[in-house]
């Protein structure tokens, strides 16, 4: 539960920080903008069982963040660092899976194959042979 | 021991049951209240709209070109989605995931898309208007919020899907919830 909570704040944090950091108005705070409410949903959303296996998500969203202060050519030292900490922690938390404790019939990999859990389950509660 | 039939195979719990969609219901209700308000500033119904915290951030927003790129303005559109959403979680009984995957169909590519759409609304305020609208992002937030809670019933309903489809059975049958389907396939 914490990773994704985490992660929501920190992408909630990137909307807010050009404006707190000073460097509003630079092509650093439209980076923010964008990758920002994305990692904020996507860790939101994965923040549900059914949804967990969104976190990877965030895993290519951190990592972007590690290179968008060079590829970008950032002017300020602030969004510099703001966005390779924030890049590094989002990226680190979308990898911890935490706990499920719920079942979903095998998930959404079931979707692609046959003999999956909810199919095997289903096979025993209508009582006929595999 | 025998589960609860209405839980899916395989399951521990029903996503379809009430409690896991009342709070869907209630969210795409609030969600259509706030739009419903914004579309009618957006249609001058209103002279002014409610900003506490963003200066003219609203009135620009709600203004701008991106708002009124279709005939109606966007706010519009947003409230006939939350209207989808909250209709499509209200429909059906706590079997529905079999009885009507259509209605759970209807009701998660209602919830996905309203979802993306409001990320990228959310996205544009300061990125292309250099400005935020409170109200909206508000809204952002709730569409954002109900895709996690209402993709599990989507799933249940596919796993099903596959397999009528498994089971050498019409899968466009199925999706519309015929009998003769639903009494084969658990």
């Amino acid at each position: 539960m914490w990773p994704r909570i985490l992660n929501t704040l920190l992408g909630l944090w990137l909307m807010i920080s050009p404006a707190l950091l000073g460097y509003l108005g630079q092509t650093a705070a439209d980076n923010d903008n964008i990758v920002g409410p994305i990692i904020a949903s996507v860790a939101f959303t994965a923040l549900f069982e059914a949804t967990r296996g969104l976190r990877w998500g965030n895993l290519p969203l951190g990592a972007w963040l590690l290179l968008a202060p060079w590829v970008l050519g950032y002017d300020s030292t602030a969004a510099i660092v703001n966005n390779m900490l924030v890049g590094a922690c989002v990226a680190a938390l979308s990898l911890v899976g935490g706990r499920v404790e719920q079942q979903f019939g095998g998930g959404w990999s079931a979707l692609f194959t046959s003999d999956s859990l909810h199919a095997r389950e289903a096979k025993k509660q209508d009582g006929r042979p595999s | 021991m025998k589960q609860d039939p209405a839980i899916p195979p395989g399951w521990s719990y029903n996503p379809a049951s009430w409690p896991q969609r009342i709070p869907i219901i209630v969210l795409a209700l609030l969600g259509f209240g706030i739009a419903t308000y914004l579309a009618l500033y957006q249609l001058e119904v209103f002279p002014e709209v409610w900003e506490p915290f963003f200066g003219g951030g609203s009135r620009k927003i709600l203004n701008s070109s991106v708002s009124h790129i279709l005939p109606i303005p966007d706010a519009a559109l947003g409230a006939f989605g939350y209207l989808i959403d909250a209709v499509a979680g209200i429909i059906g009984s706590k079997r529905r995931w079999r009885t009507m995957p259509w209605i759970v169909v209807v009701f998660g590519l209602a919830i996905g898309p309203l979802g993306f759409i409001s990320v990228l609304l959310v996205i544009l305020q300061p990125v292309m208007f250099d400005a935020w609208c409170t109200l909206c992002l508000a809204s952002g937030v709730i569409s954002v919020v109900m895709i996690g809670p209402a993709l599990d019933e989507f799933l249940a309903s596919l796993q099903y899907l596959r397999r009528v489809k498994d089971a050498g059975e019409s899968v466009w049958k199925g999706f519309w919830g015929y009998k003769s389907v639903t009494e084969k396939v658990a």
